[in-house]
């Protein structure tokens, strides 16, 4: 046997759905059979996996409880095999995995997107950020600005009350039973200082920060809540938003100019 | 070359390392868990960075895999080893996966000639990508492939040859081996060029009876101090961390761990000089 055959056959032997052994490890007179000692591989394999995702999806698992979420996990591992180097990417499918596992209870996949994607604030990449003087400069010198939101700035939708859940478990507390929501909202994720930080958004946030990272110009953003918020008094309710937005620390000090 | 005792960089202990001084001459910090975009794990490493000299040690280079390496992976670890400037580089003597797939676990490979072209040529690609030697550790096995036509330290030595890449010795992971193939330490540690080692590490390991596991999580054993004396006689003086990945302890636990590498170094290598 080659080594190509023989890596070939170690990772699909750690692939299977039970340990076979293999005819390739050397049988040793004393210590452990062969078989033994594959599944030590096999067993690790699949531990390291489910610990990976125990860490990333902290809130999920404590909502599903051990024994629910460790069956999950260990179906997940059986059928997802990671493409990653980084360990830390290797739920990446998982929020969806869930939606599929449990179309019944949705809230569970809501919880873990929102686990993922505050994981990934945590180590995603730095900028600088705006100030209210930086702005005020921008404004001075130029037309037609279009802001930059922060390399960590990401949306979730939630149809269910998954944030008060998500709070409960945070805070120890028994999580509320899950109801649907009557509009579903969208929750705001990005990183402050070295700190994840989310919050829900009204309607008219939402649909702010959608132009602002499609790269529309303040000007047009403005123009698209005027249209879509005929009852708001947009020049308020834009100029509060700006100032949330500088204190949150979501807008970064690369900006383009309108072409 | 540096001098003294080193510890890996443990998010527990970042706190400690930023508050005051600690008596640890260097720090190992694992590779893979800096090569992300940004947050606090690169603004920790920059600040403690600034008081201690580091080196770095990655997981998943997978120098043995028959794909060749993960360009990106390498890029990736150039950015790094620019920003933190390390004394040295390091990965495993191993195989993590292939076609594509990673199984995020440190497998050994047959100790063949087929298999030192492979990693002949995967050395000789991370050191032209890097510019420096490549610091290869033996990993800790729990099998043995019949198609195997060397020891592991006869391929070890071979590879140092052929590619000038360098070692680091894990003392715990040659003594778990030896034990669960029922090898010879000393053979090992014999066996291997003492020009080209570069670091050692010492652990901890589970006993299970009629197999040890490299689990990283107890303080090291008096079986691993032993062969710890061993290996200072032999090679002399070498860079000596701490490695611990769980199970974690308190700083100044770990530092008392490290007081002992210490002392034994000092009485075994003053009693050397004596001789």
């Amino acid at each position: 046997m080659n080594l190509r055959e023989l890596q070939i056959d170690f990772q699909r032997a750690l692939f299977d759905t039970e340990c076979n052994g293999a005819d390739w490890i050397s049988e040793s007179a004393r210590g452990l059979s062969a078989r033994n000692r594959l599944d030590i591989y096999y067993n690790a394999y699949r531990l390291r996996l489910i610990d990976v995702l125990l860490d990333t999806f902290e809130h999920t698992a404590i909502y599903l409880g051990d024994d629910w979420f460790n069956q999950l996990a260990a179906d997940y591992v059986q059928s997802h095999h990671s493409t990653y180097t980084n360990i830390g990417l290797y739920g990446r499918e998982f929020p969806q995995f869930l939606v599929e596992q449990l179309p019944q209870d949705k809230e569970v996949s809501e919880l873990a997107l929102m686990d993922w994607k505050l994981r990934r604030a945590f180590d995603g990449a730095d900028s600088a950020v705006m100030t209210l003087e930086d702005l005020q400069h921008l404004a001075s010198d130029e037309t037609g600005i279009r802001l930059q939101a922060v390399p960590t700035l990401t949306l979730c939708t939630q149809h269910f009350n998954t944030l008060d859940i998500w709070h409960a478990i945070n805070q120890e507390q028994t999580p509320p039973v899950v109801e649907g929501l009557l509009q579903p909202i969208d929750i705001l994720i990005w990183r402050k200082g070295h700190s994840p930080h989310f919050r829900s958004l009204a309607k008219i946030e939402s649909a702010a920060i959608a132009c602002l990272c499609s790269g529309e110009t303040l000007d047009a953003i403005g123009a698209t809540l005027e249209k879509d918020f005929p009852d708001v008094d947009v020049a308020t309710e834009f100029g509060v938003m700006l100032h949330r937005w500088l204190d949150d620390e979501i807008i970064s000090v690369g900006f383009r100019n309108a072409e | 070359m540096t001098s003294g005792f080193g510890l890996g960089l443990r998010t527990e202990h970042y706190n400690d390392f930023l508050a005051e001084p600690q008596p640890v001459e260097w720090l190992e910090v694992i590779s893979d868990n800096y090569m992300v975009d940004g947050g606090k794990p690169l603004a920790m490493l920059d600040q403690i960075r600034a008081n201690y000299p580091m080196v770095m040690h990655g997981v998943s280079m997978s120098i043995g895999s028959i794909n060749g390496l993960d360009k990106e992976y390498l890029r990736k670890l150039k950015i790094l080893e620019q920003r933190v400037e390390p004394m040295w580089v390091s990965d495993h003597l191993c195989w993590s996966g292939v076609h594509g797939r990673n199984m995020h676990d440190l497998l050994p490979l047959p100790y063949t000639q087929e298999a030192l072209q492979v990693v002949k040529h995967n050395v000789e690609q991370a050191q032209e990508v890097l510019q420096r030697p490549l610091v290869l550790e033996n990993v800790s096995s729990y099998v043995e492939y019949e198609s195997s036509e060397m020891t592991e330290w006869e391929f070890l030595a071979e590879i140092c040859q052929v590619t000038g890449c360098r070692l680091l010795l894990d003392i715990n992971n040659i003594y778990v081996s030896a034990f669960n193939h029922d090898f010879s330490p000393t053979s090992f540690i014999e066996g291997v060029p003492v020009e080209s080692v570069t670091q050692f590490h010492l652990a901890g390991h589970l006993n299970n009876g009629d197999h040890l596991i490299d689990t990283h999580d107890h303080p090291v054993c008096d079986d691993v101090w032993d062969l710890y004396r061993q290996a200072l006689l032999h090679f002399g003086y070498v860079p000596t961390m701490i490695e611990r990945d769980d199970n974690i302890p308190s700083l100044p636990e770990l530092i008392a761990e490290l007081d002992m590498a210490r002392a034994i170094a000092d009485d075994v290598l003053n009693t050397k000089i004596a001789l």
